[in-house]
């Protein structure tokens, strides 16, 4: 029987929401096909995740564990991916697209001399490897795609599939790995953390992303305020963080964050087709913008066509309301 | 300090798109530097300019990719090469990184460039490919670049912030488009791209496996599927701005 493998992206004791979508769309397939679906996890302290991957029905844990990956590195990260197709002879390698996934996808298929899909939106088994679809052309259209051979390497963007929770006991393996600091030829020297933004934007169940209209400190200081009250983690337009107003971490879009929250507002954002790229999948959209014509009220459930300066502070004012 | 930087030609995304019967067809038959090719060869020059050496760009490509060569000797690239393909072998990520890895076997380099991804696939795949192709070093997603002590020192974009990584030589990096505004090539620049050397490359005679072919395949192409819009409010901002507060409250349950 084969194995679908996915992924798991993980950061400080909480496993990312998109590797999660992944997983319950390769338990989905496997069940479909007769086939057995797998985690993985790799991390310094890799163990800690076993419980909470309970609560989505794989079958099988495989853990790799090594001081190493406390931080991303790609060349121990890629040996150990390396070493887990070795071991489990997966069918499907799934993972979330994300900036760590991105750096190494291309050199593991390499690596395996294997099909690799990158940035799916969807996709689904054949007999021999998989089909499915990728947004291209700066995400005006849709591609669709299709791969053979065992495994094929895939990334699926955030935001494509529902979390299914589902309970099991999954069998845990602890893959051998030992990584000697010597054989690391880059080192890393340092890591710059966006400034004091606590919310990761990609997980953040809603987001408020800034974009042009709102480039002035009031603007900002809205922001952040209707942010605070809402929990929300903050994104922006490529203008405010080309500008350097906002951290370039922060940027929602086909070349910054893909995000897929419960709830996204956008203050003072056109709805640039790049921006889109990075939004559309959320579950509910809010735009404000002073410009009735902006092309983000036709993906917009509530599009309030105002002056952003007079329609957050009430906004503001009855959300704070609602929540007292 | 020799540089490589690899391009590519693509399709200008911005032109009008149709689809028809699945396939792509653009109306204005334009082609251009790839976006993010072009940031990192904008960086390679700048580093050029600071510490002495040479920039050279490869293209594989059909006949008319020579125009995107001219593009980036233009920019300030001192020589071109161009693997010449036909254009209508549909080769994938994996072929293009094998004959780019051929070519650069029996090279001497310090570092290899390109863009993160190309603006018409979007798949981000090539770059590291080659680097495992030719075991070398490899940082993704720069968004920014300096040398120092015959290192090059990036800063990329990662999930949790910006990574400072030191690469060393021979290495390879891809560049976002975030890192700097790609020079516009000036008229002195075009009239000299015209004496610069362009040398043409043969598939054949980068003898490739028998075994490298396309793994993935292009099936066809279909719209995008939009949201339906919803509805726009307009009037006194202080009545629609609590209206939409209280919906999202009571409809949505987002509060």
């Amino acid at each position: 029987m084969s194995t679908l493998l996915t992924y798991i992206s993980v950061n400080d004791g909480k496993i990312k929401r998109s590797s999660l979508e992944v997983l319950s769309r390769c338990n989905e397939l496997a069940e479909a096909s007769g086939q057995s679906s797998a985690a993985l996890v790799v991390d310094a302290n890799a163990e800690q995740y076993v419980d909470q991957l309970k609560n989505y029905g794989v079958s099988t844990v495989y853990l790799i564990k090594d001081p190493i990956f406390k931080n991303h590195l790609n060349t121990p990260l890629l040996r150990a991916l390396s070493l887990a197709v070795d071991k489990v002879n997966p069918s499907v390698f799934a993972f979330a697209s994300t900036e760590s996934s991105k750096d190494i996808l291309g050199a593991l298929a390499a690596n395996k001399k294997a099909a690799s899909l990158s940035d799916m939106s969807e996709f689904e088994l054949t007999d021999n490897g998989v089909k499915g679809k990728r947004p291209v052309m700066a995400a005006k259209i849709v591609s669709a795609v299709e791969a053979e051979g065992s495994p094929v390497i895939l990334s699926v963007r955030s935001g494509s599939y529902d979390v299914v929770e589902k309970v099991s006991d999954p069998a845990v393996e602890t893959i051998d790995f030992s990584f000697d600091e010597g054989e690391l030829k880059s080192t890393l020297k340092e890591i710059i953390s966006a400034s004091g933004d606590k919310i990761d934007l990609s997980e953040a169940e809603t987001v408020i992303a800034a974009g042009r209209g709102a480039k002035d400190e009031k603007g900002q200081e809205l922001v952040s305020e209707l942010a605070s009250v809402l929990n929300a983690g903050i994104g922006a337009s490529r203008a405010l963080t080309e500008s350097g107003i906002y951290d370039p971490s922060l940027q929602i879009g086909q070349t910054g964050k893909v995000v897929s929250p419960q709830l996204y507002i956008g203050i003072g954002i056109s709805g640039a087709i790049q921006h889109v790229a990075g939004m559309a999948n959320s579950k509910v959209i809010v735009a404000i913008n002073k410009d009735p014509d902006a092309p983000i009220f036709d993906i917009a459930d509530y599009g309030i066509v105002g002056d952003l300066y007079k329609v957050l502070p009430p906004f503001i004012e009855e959300l704070k309301k609602i929540k007292a | 300090m020799k540089f490589y930087v690899c391009i590519k030609q693509v399709p200008d995304v911005y032109a009008p798109l149709q689809i028809k019967d699945g396939q792509l067809v653009q109306d204005a038959d334009r082609n251009v530097l790839n976006a993010y090719d072009a940031s990192a060869l904008e960086e390679a020059l700048v580093l050029k300019e600071a510490h002495g050496g040479e920039v050279e760009v490869v293209l594989v490509g059909p006949e008319k990719g020579k125009e995107t060569i001219r593009k980036g000797l233009a920019m300030g690239a001192d020589k071109g090469t161009h693997i010449v393909t036909t254009g209508e072998e549909n080769f994938d990520s994996f072929v293009y990184a094998n004959l780019l890895a051929s070519f650069f076997k029996d090279k001497e380099y310090d570092f290899i460039s390109c863009g993160k991804q190309s603006q018409d696939t979007d798949a981000g795949l090539t770059g590291s490919m080659l680097a495992e192709l030719l075991d070398l070093p490899f940082a993704t997603n720069a968004v920014g670049l300096a040398y120092e002590e015959g290192q090059l020192i990036v800063k990329r974009q990662g999930d949790m912030g910006q990574e400072i990584i030191a690469l060393p030589s021979p290495g390879l990096v891809t560049c976002s488009n975030d890192m700097n505004d790609p020079r516009i090539p000036s008229l002195k620049g075009i009239m000299q791209s015209k004496r610069k050397p362009v040398e043409s490359v043969s598939i054949d005679d980068l003898e490739i496996d028998g075994s490298i072919t396309s793994k993935t395949k292009v099936l066809g192409f279909e719209e995008k599927s939009m949201r339906e819009p919803g509805k726009k409010y307009e009037g006194e901002p202080e009545d629609i701005a609590r209206e939409v507060a209280q919906l999202l409250d009571s409809q949505e349950n987002l509060v």
